[in-house]
């Protein structure tokens, strides 16, 4: 691949902004901001719930977007970051309370803030330390080793590893407390009306709001970097990129432990909003759900990680959401309703075989894939080949 | 081709908008149904039952929905409650027995302003991170099932539980193993849940204190079927009885492969291994002598216990009564009763106020109610007054009371 | 902790067995990753499925008296229920590829790894709901006898276990080997374009991979059941993982190679369950994987990979 048509397509996705687009942006965020807002307001504690619940999914996702959409790393055992970040966080809050004069001190409420960096750092050490050794593995034997080790995160957090983490009772123990983050309480009282609540699912929502916009804005950055166009280059052709004078295992260092940090993040947000974290919530399929978001949405695609966070996290909630909902009681019994509820998995498996089938590239895929797919299928005309194939033909010498 | 991207975009971000505004439209409707005319129709009021209707452990958890099932239709079926101008219904959620979907279930069921008070949930792993957003709601939590001691050591006043707890338990099956079994070497396994650890460390304290030899403490993972290596590590310690925190599918497995590979000393568990499942899946002939505690008296020894099996076949004819059935319908009906004082005091339609939520708090604290599994009241912490626990052996393929 | 080792032959036999299983189900990921370079997820409700089937046929025809009036009778209810479960899983593994994955061929390489998630999550939920939420019982209709070989016991089950994975495993190899779609199925591993141009029908071939996997898969299940003598919808969760785990530690790709996987993996498990810590032994067998990838990046029998441009 040469580098002036790398050029021409990096400067297609860093490329002016349509004013439909702008619109549809305006729309977005609007809604993103408005519509919490509005559930709060009608005591709809629950769809506020979800919108954070899903805002902490699509941190996940973009961050492991990094490394399997971007650098083209088949990770499984992506949760064990969060894992880490929430435990860490935990962890050192504990600490930072010792330090600061006990959780009832005013600045106790600052660890969360204090602590987001250091559980970020947690996050991006683990990448680093699972990655140095395993990352000159190929695609799938990555894939085993990567769930293998959420595995092995884990089982030693349910065996209490250093007895630090209490087992399967999870944290915080009885008698300990993960502290309210400070700017909580102050807007649940400055911003409080007679008839709106500022709950606290309210105030973590939009704390995860930021935290998303930055890593919006820092995966962006990376993309368009050297490093970006590394990956991009990596993961077409590792032979090809190591000739023209990319750093393989250092490439897919930064790609893996910037993921990981992200997830990182994510963990001690969820630990610090939630107030209570087990090893159950860092399970095998998590890690698979999150994988799928991020192939689902579209891989290497902002916009596609995020709409498959969206879809993967929020959509069984909001089937068993309407199905329970007054608008359909009339409707269906308590007992269907429930059933519908139960039925979720079962739909929402056969909807993720469809769309793959609709749309097997994502629903919206990064257009410098989209791209390269395209001028591939134009190369090897007439046959119904796609680049996948022509790409892993020259590593497949393995044969039954 | 970028504009018909963006377009499909467009068109995506509308469906979902759409699909919001339904939502929205729904929690706007919630809003009103209990504010609309109360004094022409009944007042519906909604009780939340939430346990895993699906995943490992759903034959329990759809256990306590059965039990929540019928202590409700009992509730329609009661004069008293008409009159006050009461129609209770169940407001069903799976909580997968997973913390991150339990949260996300409770705060379903506190969105709805009608839901006053909730029978949840199974899993004490569940049960504590939940009780928090109940708590915040200022609903009642009464659960059927969930043992670990630190649920109702947070100092919420809205917790409350029907079963007894681990230390409860464990330590009343420490005693058992001595004195009635004449125990003196056991191994102790645990499930590497909240629930298993909590009472296998309980029962291994207890045991230990009164003089007996705790061999080996293993913890296995949920959903494993083999153990036999396990067993084959216990076996050459040559113990007398094998302790199992956990639930009754890894517990049955553990005791057939005991058995299989010779070593024939009877598996003891809590009440996570009272129900038949346990005796189907391990085999008759090698659940014989096996033995498990349950907390409250037996059902057929109780005034209310024919009653309950009476009514429960008829409802769910074919199926079995589990080991939390009994716990969720008398949580449910503590709940019933609790709505009941409070909609003579305030007036029905007050209820599902926050000054109502508040008082049906106040009145569970109260409570002191003839149920199925005892007599029902709550200590300040608000677990229950009823510590009678009853041990079962498996005898010729069922539970039956133990006698010596 | 003193270290009995008077239990090291019972460990091996409860690893063997063990081990047994875990390569049946190996060989169906690593059958169809050889052909297709996709990891089946759905692979373990194969292993499930099996088990169902087999319970169902083992239910129906264990009515009819000649079965189980004599030992011939009861060796060849065993036979057909086996023949038959077999048969279904396999179909039900044809149709998985009929619908799920033959429209993916051509997309991108994880498009598929996320149809079979749909795929695996569609059939454990529908055997949830539509089955049973229970574990179900799984009769062994034969009287179990204990034998003691060698400082070990030996029952009736885990020898007909053993020797019927042996028998198949045999079976597979020499089918692979020594057959002409043995040979198709080769050629279509090695180069998928190259074997069609050489009059190979690709289609024929990769259903027929879907087919023996699953059966394989299906077999592993029933064996399942009757070894630990129930069944319940998630089943194959665990053993899933294991197995691919199993296939991987082989060389994925390489049938011996998921074969000697499978018992290292139920040994290694055996081993650290029984003289380590039960609470790690999957920690154990997972370091051992990661081990043994980063000294043997191909796996145990893999070719050693070289990148050619």
């Amino acid at each position: 691949m040469g580098g002036s048509k790398m050029d021409v397509m990096t400067s297609i996705d860093s490329g002016k902004l349509s004013p439909k687009k702008i619109a549809l942006y305006v729309v977005l965020a609007l809604a993103a901001i408005g519509l919490p807002l509005y559930f709060q307001s009608v005591g709809n504690a629950f769809m506020v719930h979800i919108f954070a619940l899903v805002g902490i999914y699509i941190m996940l996702s973009l961050g492991l977007n990094i490394v399997v959409g971007y650098a083209g790393l088949l990770d499984l055992g992506y949760i064990a970051f969060y894992g880490m970040g929430a435990y860490v966080g935990v962890l050192l809050g504990y600490v930072f309370q010792g330090i600061t004069g006990g959780p009832g001190s005013a600045l106790a409420g600052f660890s969360y803030w204090f602590l987001l960096i250091p559980a970020a750092l947690a996050g991006a050490l683990t990448g680093i330390a699972l990655g140095t050794p395993v990352l000159r593995l190929r695609g799938d034997y990555l894939a085993i080793v990567t769930l293998g080790f959420g595995e092995i995160v884990r089982i030693a957090l349910t065996n209490n590893i250093g007895g630090l983490t209490n087992g399967s009772a999870g944290l915080p123990r009885v008698g300990e407390i993960i502290v309210p983050a400070a700017g909580q309480k102050w807007v649940y009282l400055n911003l409080s009306s007679a008839n709106f609540t500022f709950s606290k699912d309210l105030f973590w929502y939009f704390v995860i709001v930021a935290l998303v916009l930055l890593a919006v804005f820092v995966i962006r950055r990376l993309d368009n970097s050297r490093l970006g166009r590394a990956w991009v280059a990596m993961r077409e052709d590792e032979v090809a990129a190591a000739a023209t004078g990319v750093n393989i295992m250092q490439t897919k260092l930064w790609a893996f432990s910037l993921g990981a940090m992200w997830g990182g993040v994510a963990g001690i947000t969820y630990a610090y909003w939630v107030g209570f974290i087990s090893p159950e919530s860092f399970n095998f399929m998590e890690s698979v759900l999150v994988v799928c978001m991020v192939v689902l949405g579209g891989m290497g695609s902002i916009p596609g990680a995020a709409l498959g966070a969206v879809i993967i996290a929020g959509l069984p909630e909001i089937i068993r959401y309407l199905a329970q909902s007054p608008l359909l009681s009339g409707v269906l019994t308590a007992e269907q309703a429930s059933a519908i509820g139960d039925y979720r998995f079962l739909i929402f498996g056969g909807l993720m075989v469809v769309m793959m089938a609709l749309r097997p590239q994502g629903i919206l895929p990064s257009k410098r894939r989209a791209r390269e797919l395209t001028e591939a299928e134009a190369i090897i005309e007439e046959e119904n080949e796609s680049l996948w194939e022509a790409e892993h033909k020259h590593d497949t010498p393995h044969g039954l | 081709m970028t504009i018909g991207k963006s377009k499909r975009f467009f068109a995506l971000v509308a469906v979902l908008a759409s699909l919001t505004m339904v939502v929205t439209g729904c929690g706007g409707t919630s809003a009103d149904t209990t504010d609309g005319d109360a004094g022409s129709e009944m007042v519906e009021i909604k009780i939340g039952v939430s346990s895993p209707f699906t995943g490992d452990v759903a034959a329990l958890g759809l256990g306590i929905k059965n039990g929540a099932t019928l202590a409700i239709d009992e509730a329609n079926n009661d004069p008293e409650l008409a009159e006050l101008g009461i129609k209770i219904s169940g407001f069903f959620v799976d909580d997968a027995a997973d913390p991150k979907t339990g949260v996300t279930a409770a705060n379903q069921m506190v969105s709805d302003s009608a839901v006053v008070g909730v029978v949840a949930h199974l899993n004490s792993g569940v049960s504590i991170p939940t009780s928090a957003v109940y708590n915040e709601a200022g609903i009642v939590q009464v659960s059927p099932a969930s043992t670990n001691p630190a649920l109702t050591e947070q100092g919420f006043a809205n917790v409350f539980r029907v079963c007894t707890i681990d230390t409860v338990q464990g330590s009343f099956a420490g005693d058992f193993a001595i004195d009635m079994l004449g125990a003196t070497k056991v191994a102790v396994i645990d499930d590497s849940t909240p629930y298993g650890e909590g009472l296998a460390a309980e029962f291994a304290k207890q045991f230990a204190a009164r003089g007996g030899e705790v061999v080996a403490t293993e913890k296995i993972q949920l959903k494993d079927q083999d153990f036999k290596a396990l067993v084959t590590k216990i076996q050459a310690l040559d113990p007398d009885m094998i302790y199992v925190g956990g639930m009754y599918t890894e517990a049955a497995l553990i005791s057939k492969q005991a058995k299989e590979a010779g070593l024939d000393v009877p598996t003891m568990g809590g009440d996570g291994l009272y129900t038949q499942q346990f005796v189907d899946i391990a085999g008759a002939a090698n659940a014989e002598g096996d033995l498990a505690t349950s907390v409250g008296l037996p059902l057929d020894l109780q005034p209310k216990g024919v009653d309950f099996k009476a009514a429960f076949e008829a409802t769910f004819p074919g199926q079995t009564i589990e080991a939390y059935d009994t716990y969720a319908y008398d949580a449910a009906m503590v709940i019933v009763e609790a709505i009941k004082q409070v909609a003579a005091d305030m007036g029905a339609d007050q209820v599902a106020t926050p000054a109502g939520k508040q008082a049906v708090i106040e009145a569970v604290a109260a409570i002191n109610y003839a149920g199925v599994t005892g007599d029902v009241s709550f200590d300040e912490k608000g677990d229950t007054t009823n510590k009678a626990i009853t041990a079962y052996v498996v005898k010729d393929g069922a539970f039956v009371p133990y006698e010596q | 902790m003193s270290i009995d080792l008077s239990t090291v032959p019972q460990q091996i036999v409860n690893g063997v067995t063990l081990g047994g299983m875990y390569a049946l189900i190996a060989l169906g990921y690593t059958l169809v990753y050889g052909i297709l370079l996709m990891i089946n997820f759905a692979h373990s409700e194969m292993f499930m499925a099996g088990a169902y089937f087999g319970l169902l046929f083992l239910n129906i025809l264990s009515k009819v008296a000649f079965f189980t009036s004599s030992t011939i009778g009861f060796i060849l209810l065993y036979v057909i229920v086996f023949l038959l479960a077999m048969t279904c899983t396999g179909i039900l593994g044809m149709l998985t590829e009929r619908f799920a994955y033959r429209p993916l061929r051509h997309a991108p390489r994880l498009a598929p790894l996320i149809s079979a998630i749909g795929v695996s999550l569609f059939l454990q939920n529908a055997a949830l709901l539509w089955i049973s939420s229970r574990s179900i019982p799984f009769p062994v209709l034969f009287p179990v006898k204990n034998y003691r070989i060698a400082g070990a016991n030996v029952s009736t089950l885990q020898i007909l276990i053993v020797v019927s994975t042996i028998l198949l495993l045999i079976g597979l190899d020499t089918f692979i080997s020594k057959t002409k779609i043995g040979k198709a199925m080769r050629a279509t591993s090695q180069d998928r374009d190259a074997a069609g141009l050489m009059g190979v029908n690709i289609n024929s071939v990769i259903a027929l991979t879907f087919f023996i996997g699953p059966a394989l898969g299906g077999a592993a299940g029933m064996f399942s059941g009757m070894y630990y003598g129930n069944i319940k919808y998630n089943m194959g969760f665990i053993p899933g993982i294991k197995s691919f785990t199993a296939a991987v530690i082989g060389g994925i790709g390489n049938l011996r190679g998921a074969m000697l996987g499978g018992f290292i993996l139920g040994f290694i498990e055996a081993i650290a369950a029984g003289f380590l810590s039960s609470g790690y032994k999957d920690v154990i067998a997972f370091l051992i994987l990661i081990l043994v990838l980063i000294f043997r990046p191909g796996g145990l029998l893999g070719e050693s990979v070289v990148e050619k441009v």
